[in-house]
């Protein structure tokens, strides 16, 4: 099983850029394009984060394919 | 390719070790039959290496600080690749460790203190660059 996420499409939706939502979280640009191609598997902390500034539920985000 | 302000960090740190290798390791390297009282100009040696050091990094970080004007935030990611690479660095760092003392009690002519500072100075630079050059891929691929 893979960790998967919508964070680009939901990020889009939200009118957010990839450094906005870094900035808004406390990451880098780099930790979010990371996140987004799937290369980097953030904390359960960063995913909260990014959950409750997307103000989505965290498993709108992430979830395993 | 574009990189960024980190990435241009690690390759500064590689640049210097190979600089290193480039500019002093030819005098270490020839006063390898040597003990530490026969190198000419040790200190001499050793003030030119500090002075190289400051003023290689100096110029070098505050035109990394000109160029890219954005404050770097380090975040759990930099902790994962830092936690990586010197992972890989002290796992080196440990072998070549074994391989000095190996070598230091298998070889008996291995007794001048010019052959062992070289040795532990390739041992050390080795180790440097195998580790930067693994935080820099990390920071490409992840």
């Amino acid at each position: 099983m893979l960790l998967r996420n919508n964070l680009k499409e939901l990020r889009q939706k939200k009118a957010f850029t990839q450094e906005e939502l870094g900035n808004n979280v406390g990451v880098s640009r780099q930790t979010i394009i990371s996140i987004e191609r799937y290369r980097y598997k953030p904390s359960l902390e960063l995913a909260m984060k990014i959950a409750e500034k997307l103000n989505v539920k965290i498993e709108k985000i992430f979830y395993f394919n | 390719m574009t990189l960024t302000k980190k990435e241009i960090s690690i390759l500064i740190e590689i640049v210097f070790s190979l600089l290193f290798v480039l500019i002093f390791m030819p005098f270490f390297y020839e006063n390898q039959e040597n003990n530490l009282v026969l190198i000419n100009d040790l200190i001499g040696k050793i003030t030119e290496i500090v002075i190289f050091a400051v003023i290689y990094f100096s110029i070098s970080y505050t035109l990394l600080k000109l160029i890219f004007k954005t404050k770097i935030t380090v975040d759990e990611r930099d902790d994962m690749i830092n936690s990586k690479s010197y992972k890989l660095g002290y796992l080196l760092y440990e072998l070549c460790l074994f391989v000095f003392i190996g070598i230091l009690l298998s070889n008996s002519t291995l007794q001048n203190n010019g052959e062992i500072i070289f040795l532990i100075l390739s041992l050390l630079l080795f180790v440097s660059i195998i580790k930067s050059i693994y935080q820099f891929y990390l920071y490409r691929t992840f």
